[in-house]
């Protein structure tokens, strides 16, 4: 592949993140302070960057990945994600918006009482944002090195110094406008090469490079080995993403850009709108990998499929186009996920340790995404897909039961909050810690490589048993600040306070 | 300069008024403690009183059981398409415009039945919002 592609793709996004990010500062300096700015945002905006935010590597480069290696089974994960979204409407979204909590350890105290929650909350949530960092990395080294023939180190480390840029310039300011950008140009860059390479396939327009398909090929070769994974390791990958996205840190600061919890909802019915559209183009490429390029699967890099397709069956000029594009879409994902974590992991280590102020936030961006870099540079890259699925397990087995139970149970006391939240930490970590040494053959295997299926549970049971034993524990303001959580607001003819 | 939604947990103290032209821009989260009450009287109503209290209680619980009904809906017909797809012999041979069903199922089938629960959520969650309003209004 000719390096200058992959080059001036990835500039071009740079370049395009920046100048968005530098024009939707004036705006929002101009018009009025930035916070009510933001409460007029429209939902399709806000739901754009939403999506832009949490469409990441995963789902860009990671499910089409996944489909070369296992097939049918992989449908799973975008099923999965989105459906995560669904929890996130049904359970999460309105009331947390009501909340006026910013990050999850801001709602922990707030619920609880409790400054010693709020320590244990803000250390899982810089872990689950920790982890989440690393896949995109790994997302990043791969785009580089099969686009441009660069060391892997390159990719890790441009995201890192684009995102540190960007955040500590205060460009992110204006990450709505960001997001919203990126989620169009990552649907836009599959959906293009994605139509064009459908046209080819069917021989409705040109030919394919290799002369026309031979009669008769199977686009759905059965998956081998036939049947795929079990029904347990099905059942517990749903658990996780189902319940893993309402804890993940960076999703909620996005919800508090509604103006109210109804516009929350409507904004939560957009994204799915917008994820249901999305995730029909990784399923293609994943398809259409499978049958003209087989070989990424055995060299084990089938991440990279949806990187070469377009190249691989569209010649020429067009080829290369299509590829750029593809490359820009790839890293959006990689730039918009990292750069909307180091903010809000930020938030969360500047308010904890730094005492807040704007140079204490600084230092923690750094260290929000110098950290994963490191352990991103040490490690291999894995499936993508699967390794960010492990974190949806993590979330769901501590920050989800936080939520969830803080949200609709009154008796949920701080003792039981850190317990619980522990335990699922605990077990779920030593469960993916294990499954690494334990031999392929072993029963044991499923159970302990996809944990959420046992972890989300005894998470969930040691929050309530440990509350029920420690009701003295409970906030004397939880049942204010539960009624804040559900009562409508004003009708929205109130306006916003002026001031 | 104060910036980039730094959630602060300590309030910020009043500065000089800002210069005209510029408006302070403010961390979000600070801010939510400084604004006044967006209670409504709905609010109010609630926590008042004992009546009002007991309509929060039944509010909260016709939520909960609400996104409960729905989401074991949801799952529930997530497993039925599984169940389907493992044990029914001749629905993964059966092919529609040369896309074989359980492909068609997973890849696309099952995203209008999200927006669909997605859709009815919304909707009777709202309701149940507007008929807790009429309750306190009429009060």
């Amino acid at each position: 592949m000719n390096p200058a592609v992959g080059f001036t793709a990835v500039i071009a996004v740079s370049v395009i993140t920046a100048l968005i990010g530098i024009y939707g500062l004036r705006v929002s300096r101009t018009t009025s302070d930035f916070y009510v700015a933001s409460r007029t945002v429209r939902p399709w905006w806000n739901a754009s960057a939403i999506g832009g935010e949490y469409l990441s590597a995963a789902s860009f480069l990671g499910i089409a990945g996944l489909i070369m290696i296992s097939g049918l089974d992989a449908l799973w994960f975008p099923i999965g994600y989105t459906a995560g979204y669904l929890m996130l409407l049904f359970f999460v979204a309105a009331p947390l918006r009501r909340s006026g909590a910013y990050t999850i350890p801001d709602f922990a105290e707030a619920r609880l009482g409790s400054t010693g929650a709020r320590r244990v909350t803000s250390i899982l949530v810089v872990m689950v944002g920790w982890l989440y960092i690393v896949p995109q990395l790994h997302g990043a080294a791969l785009t580089i090195r099969t686009t441009t023939g660069l060391p892997s180190w390159v990719g890790a480390v441009a995201v890192v110094v684009i995102v540190c840029l960007t955040v500590m310039t205060g460009g992110m300011r204006s990450i709505t406008f960001v997001q919203a950008f990126q989620f169009w140009l990552k649907l836009t860059a599959l959906a293009v090469p994605a139509f064009f390479i459908l046209l080819l396939v069917t021989g409705t327009a040109g030919t394919l490079p290799g002369g026309p398909l031979p009669a008769g090929t199977d686009f759905f070769p059965p998956s081998n080995p036939p049947g795929g994974g079990s029904m347990y390791t099905t059942l517990s990958l749903l658990v996780a993403l189902l319940f893993g996205t309402l804890g993940l840190p960076h999703v909620l600061v996005r919800f508090y850009t509604n103006p109210d919890g109804a516009a929350a909802r409507r904004t939560t019915l957009i994204v799915l709108g917008l994820l249901s559209i999305f995730y029909l183009f990784p399923t293609i490429f994943g398809v259409l990998g499978r049958v003209f390029l087989p070989g990424l699967a055995e060299e084990g890099t089938p991440d990279a499929t949806v990187l070469l397709l377009p190249g691989a069956l569209v010649g020429g000029m067009g080829g290369s186009l299509l590829t750029a594009l593809v490359v820009a879409g790839a890293f959006a994902a990689f730039l918009s996920t990292t750069s909307g974590l180091v903010v809000s992991l930020a938030g969360v280590i500047s308010q904890d340790l730094l005492g807040g102020s704007v140079r204490g936030f600084r230092i923690a961006a750094v260290g929000a995404a110098v950290v994963p870099l490191v352990v991103a540079l040490g490690t291999d890259s894995l499936a993508l897909a699967g390794t960010v699925g492990l974190v949806f397990a993590f979330t769901a087995s501590t920050v989800c039961p936080l939520l969830l139970l803080g949200i609709w149970w009154r008796g949920l006391t701080d003792a039981g909050a850190v317990a619980g939240m522990v335990v699922g930490g605990v077990l779920c970590g030593a469960a993916i810690m294990l499954a690494a040494r334990v031999g392929v053959d072993s029963g044991w295997r499923d159970v302990l490589a996809q944990p959420a299926a046992w972890t989300v549970p005894a998470s969930f049971i040691t929050m309530v048993l440990v509350s029920l034993a420690t009701p003295r524990r409970r906030s004397p303001g939880a049942a204010r600040f539960m009624s804040k959580l559900h009562v409508p607001e004003r009708p929205l003819a109130h306006p916003g306070p002026s001031r | 300069m104060n910036d980039d939604g730094v959630p602060q947990s300590q309030p910020v103290p009043p500065a000089a008024p800002p210069a005209a032209g510029r408006v302070r821009v403010v961390a979000p989260g600070s801010q939510a403690r400084h604004l006044p009450e967006l209670t409504s009287v709905s609010q109010e109503v609630a926590e008042q009183s004992a009546v009002g209290e007991v309509m929060v209680r039944s509010l909260i619980r016709s939520q909960l059981r609400l996104s409960l009904v729905v989401a074991f809906g949801f799952m529930a017909a997530l497993f039925i398409g599984t169940m389907v797809l493992r044990w029914v012999p001749g629905f993964s041979a059966w092919r529609i415009l040369g896309i074989p069903a359980p492909w068609l199922m997973l890849g696309a089938g099952v995203y209008p039945v999200i927006g669909a629960c997605a859709w009815l959520y919304v909707r009777a969650a709202t309701k149940n919002e507007n008929q807790y309003r009429d309750l306190v209004e009429e009060k």
